[in-house]
């Protein structure tokens, strides 16, 4: 398979989550006969179990699709699939900067969301090509010409182009292959140029090291070429080439605008970072391409083996994640009351929920998850700043000066009768009003400043219940403001644990305080004895709730001479037990460590 | 399969009921004498198969037992007395409303020397509500009439905990229970399982609290009027502890024969299937568990520690060739400091407090 670049296509799609994309993504492989019918299974793309079980795509993937165009020519398609949650807003601007055009997919049941507007300005700030994919036309409630002119209107985005399909069903798709060739400009660069390569993912393979995923901008590499990853400055010699149909595929060269995969026996994966530019050892190109527009971690947390023996099994895990999974950052911590473990950074809520989820799943951990926290500016009266990402590390108060927090700027798209409830969630939330705005008739767009800890722990869902689940929401990091804040320790048993402390409104302090006892002692089993549950702000108490000790137990209620069901009754209380973190004499269960999050009752 | 010389104790399952209580948990069918007749048959194959010796105990349970006609209930207990050893205890479950004179002379005949009726309630308005047919004086007159059978042991069930009883309720269950002036009192707190019918109705069981506390009220009770509490929920007059009972708690092997009825044989735990077809069939056992060191280990702890006395140290460090004391010191000094369990005797039981929370202590030993 060897193409001219006149017949190479490299797109993606994005869409607001559930729009439909990962359906289409299915439908094209089946149209072009890249998987067999019989291969197929939904959501192709989307491998991990647990991005087929939540319906999310969370790793962007590559696949090569030929195509026999109307015009009786064959083309070569690289499709790069995008996330399309909020979280992974860096894993969208991997893989639009190896493309030179996407499909735009837009329910047309729903029409543009905020989420959308987020991932069509990040493509229009890659010049890509955009091609608007009206989805779901299938449904009865579709409205595709209103969409259409949404899209015009609100994104400035023309629709002459666009495409109206059912993923679903299979209308119209064939229309967007031939849309593709179309519109969707082949890309340029040149064979004869030193080789300019964009590694945009990555993951291990223990027989050939570090599998790269590029993009060949300029020049062309083969096996045997000796390259240079220019910003880690390693060489290493290649050892094999080819493309992903999604199987892998030899092939004997990659060149300007193709897309593939490079192995060559590189051991260490972190030389290799998405991003970066793969050159050629001995014609070295003068620049690499632009890098990625790179996202931080968003918020930290603390993590920890329920097992302290596991260890060094959470890190040798926590390092095969993060090969491919660049964005997720983490370093050794200590913590009194949950041993050795690691701090651990990540884009979002989800992206921290996925990583756990992997880390149970796919390597048998049981873990305790600390409350995640955002980075707090912490100033000192010495003239330092301390960036902390552990609320329990923060310094005496004596020393400080003042505190910042990150804020970030929300828009949040919602039916207009719900404008009220999405401004009082804002105001509990500490926002800051900014602007509201028709986006048509029936929509509204506000803007609030809040802080960015304050969207942390269930916003979003909160959001979807005072909308009925109509509200979009999209945010962007916006600066660190100075806010009246204080550290909240809780004392089980009249000791502080440290992994359950929290930085706090002090305004609120107190109603946060009482809620957060009364939660942890609903989720604390009762023990053997009695255990006061206190909050306490600067050493002075705030709030107390007592976890009773237990007074009789189950099997003690037990008649019948069945003692094997008497046995299995108690091995499901110890398995219970192995889920929980024993805390001086106090049993405490996972979920207690969020719980400190809790902000009312429900 | 040929008998283990270590069995010496034999319980029998009759699943037959003629109403089925809402909170029951056990294998149990509507009496029909369809089904009964090749029940009997098949559970006479079934106990011949274990080729018993002279038994020591013999429990005949349900399931109501006394549900059964009169002539299949004469059956049952001819082929049944033929196994007890001379001087053996021979327990036979009865319901007040069932219990006729007919079958209580025929329990008489046949060598029944303890019996044990579900009384469950004092109070007749309760007693409707959790599904039972008879009224406590109804009860009353059948203790009497069995005394006059000549049946000198006698047991009667207790529950407590039911929706919306008060402490008051249960003091004067305790009372008229004490005045019956029976050998043996089991007392359970209600439970609500999975496929039953309190269940299904969303029943809740009483909190622990409010259990504890009429556990202790009752313990107090029975304490006073001359009972021993010697497993946690069983009480008896000095001399009457159920001999049957204790080979379970002394984790020892038995013999369990009927529908869904569940054994201890030749190092292997068993059950029975609950479906009578395939019991009828001849494919009696379902379930088995080769108990193991582990196991044994576990299940000698869970059993012996039900009973007041606990196990003695010499026992436990025969069986598992290893210090009980030196192996849990730590925790045993925990306990014993807390008032949750004592050494006396050469022997470790949990005291009064400690048995009733008895899941979280015995847990940190397995």
């Amino acid at each position: 398979m060897k193409f001219d670049r006149e017949h190479i296509r490299n797109f993606s799609i994005i869409a607001h989550i559930d729009h439909g994309k990962s359906t289409l993504a299915d439908r094209i492989l089946e149209l072009t006969e890249t998987i067999s019918k019989r291969e197929m299974h939904d959501q192709y793309l989307d491998s991990m179990d647990l991005e087929r079980e939540r319906g999310i795509t969370i790793k962007l993937n590559a696949v090569t699709i030929k195509y026999n165009a109307k015009n009786g020519e064959t083309y070569l398609f690289n499709l790069i699939d995008t996330p399309g949650h909020v979280d992974f807003t860096y894993e969208v601007s991997r893989s639009l900067a190896a493309c030179e055009g996407c499909l735009l997919v837009v329910d047309a049941t729903q029409g543009v969301e905020a989420q959308t507007l987020a991932n069509v300005y990040l493509a229009v700030d890659n010049n890509l090509e955009i091609v608007p994919v009206i989805n779901k036309i299938d449904l009865p409630s579709a409205m595709p010409d209103m969409v259409k002119n949404e899209i015009e209107k609100r994104i400035g985005i023309f629709c002459e182009n666009a495409c109206e399909v059912s993923a679903k069903t299979g209308e119209g798709v064939p229309d967007v292959l031939e849309a593709v060739v179309k519109y969707i400009p082949s890309p340029n660069g040149d064979d004869n140029k030193p080789l300019q390569a964009l590694i945009f993912d990555s993951y291990y393979d223990s027989y050939r090291g570090v599998v790269v995923l590029i993009c060949v901008k300029n020049g062309s590499v083969k096996e045997g070429d000796k390259i240079r990853l220019m910003a880690a400055n390693k060489e290493y010699e290649v050892t094999e080439v080819g493309i992903r149909t999604p199987k892998e595929i030899k092939v004997d060269s990659l060149s300007a605008g193709e897309v593939g995969y490079l192995a060559g026996q590189i051991k260490d994966i972190r030389d290799v970072v998405p991003g970066d530019t793969i050159t050629s050892a001995d014609k070295p190109c003068e620049k690499p391409l632009p890098g990625y527009r790179k996202m931080n971690p968003m918020v930290y947390c603390g993590l920890y083996p329920v097992d302290s023996k596991k260890y060094l099994d959470l890190k040798d895990a926590l390092e095969k994640l993060s090969l491919n999974d660049a964005s997720l950052v983490y370093e050794a911590e200590t913590s009194q009351a949950l041993g050795f473990g690691f701090r651990c950074g990540f884009l979002g809520l989800l992206h921290m929920d996925v990583v756990q989820e992997r880390l149970e799943r796919e390597y048998g951990l049981d873990l305790i998850l600390t409350a995640p926290s955002v980075i707090y500016h912490v100033y000192l009266h010495n003239g330092d700043m301390i960036k902390l990402d552990n609320p329990s590390k923060l310094p005496d108060l004596t020393l400080i000066k003042e505190i910042q927090e990150p804020f970030v700027k929300a828009e949040i798209m919602t039916p207009k009768e719900f404008v009220g409830p999405v401004m009082e969630l804002c105001k509990e939330r500490r926002g800051i009003y900014h602007d509201l705005q028709y986006f048509d008739d029936t929509r509204m767009i506000i803007t609030y400043e809040l802080p960015l800890a304050e969207i942390v722990y269930n916003f979003f869902d909160k959001l979807k219940s005072y909308t009925k689940g109509y509200a979009s929401f999209d945010y962007e990091y916006s600066g660190y403001y100075s806010s009246n804040l204080a550290k909240m320790d809780i004392l089980l048993n009249g000791e502080t644990i440290d992994a359950l402390s929290t930085i706090v409104y002090k305004t609120n302090a107190y109603e946060r305080g009482s809620v957060v006892v009364r939660k942890l002692k609903e989720i604390i089993p009762r023990q053997q004895f009695e255990v006061p549950v206190q909050a306490a702000i600067n050493g002075k108490v705030i709030a107390r709730a007592d976890i009773k000790a237990v007074r009789k137990d189950v099997l003690a209620k037990c008649y019948g001479g069945d003692i094997s069901r008497k046995r299995k009754l108690l091995e499901k209380q110890k398995e219970g037990k192995k889920r929980m973190k024993a805390i001086g004499s106090v049993e405490v269960p996972q979920e207690a460590f969020m719980s400190v999050l809790s902000i009312d009752d429900e | 399969m040929t008998n283990s010389t270590k069995n010496k104790s034999l319980y029998i399952h009759i699943p037959f009921c003629e109403h089925i209580c809402p909170y029951c948990d056990f294998t149990k069918l509507f009496y029909l004498q369809k089904f009964s007749k090749p029940y009997l048959e098949t559970l006479f194959k079934e106990i011949d198969s274990y080729h018993l010796n002279k038994m020591e105990t013999i429990y005949i349970g349900g399931g109501t037992p006394t549900s059964l006609s009169d002539e299949e209930f004469e059956m049952l207990l001819k082929k049944v007395s033929s196994l007890l050893k001379d001087g053996g205890e021979f327990t036979c479950e009865a319901n007040v409303e069932n219990l006729t004179p007919q079958k209580l002379s025929l329990m008489a005949r046949y060598g029944v020397n303890r019996l044990s009726v579900g009384i469950e309630s004092t109070h007749d308005e309760r007693l409707s509500q959790i599904g039972r047919f008879h009224s406590f004086k109804h009860a009353q007159e059948v203790i009497e009439e069995a005394r006059k059978a000549g049946i000198k042991n006698i047991n009667v069930d207790l529950m407590y905990g039911f929706p919306g009883q008060t402490i008051d309720e249960v003091k004067d269950d305790v009372r008229n229970i004490i005045k019956l002036n029976t050998e043996h009192v089991s007392i359970y707190s209600l439970i609500i399982s999975p496929g039953t019918l309190f269940f299904n109705k969303n029943i809740k069981e009483q909190n622990s609290d409010d259990s504890r506390l009429f556990y202790d009220t009752i313990l107090k009770m029975m304490r006073d009027a001359g009972f021993e509490r010697y497993e946690i929920s069983n009480f008896s007059k000095p001399g009457f502890e159920s001999k049957h009972n204790l080979v379970y708690w002394h984790n020892q092997e038995y013999c369990g024969v009927g529908l869904g009825a569940s054994g201890y044989v030749n190092g292997e735990r068993y059950k029975n299937t609950p479906s009578l077809d395939v019991y009828i069939k001849g494919n009696f056992v379902s379930e088995t568990e080769k108990v193991n060191q582990k196991l044994l280990h576990e299940y000698f702890l869970m059993t012996h520690l039900r009973l007041k006395e606990g196990f003695s140290l010499k026992e436990y460090n025969n069986l598992f060739n290893e210090d009980f004391y030196l192996k849990y010191r730590d925790l045993i000094h925990d306990y014993v400091s807390r008032g949750l369990a004592k050494i006396d005797d050469e022997k470790f039981a949990f005291t009064d407090d400690g048995l009733i929370i008895m899941d979280s202590l015995i847990l940190p030993l397995f």
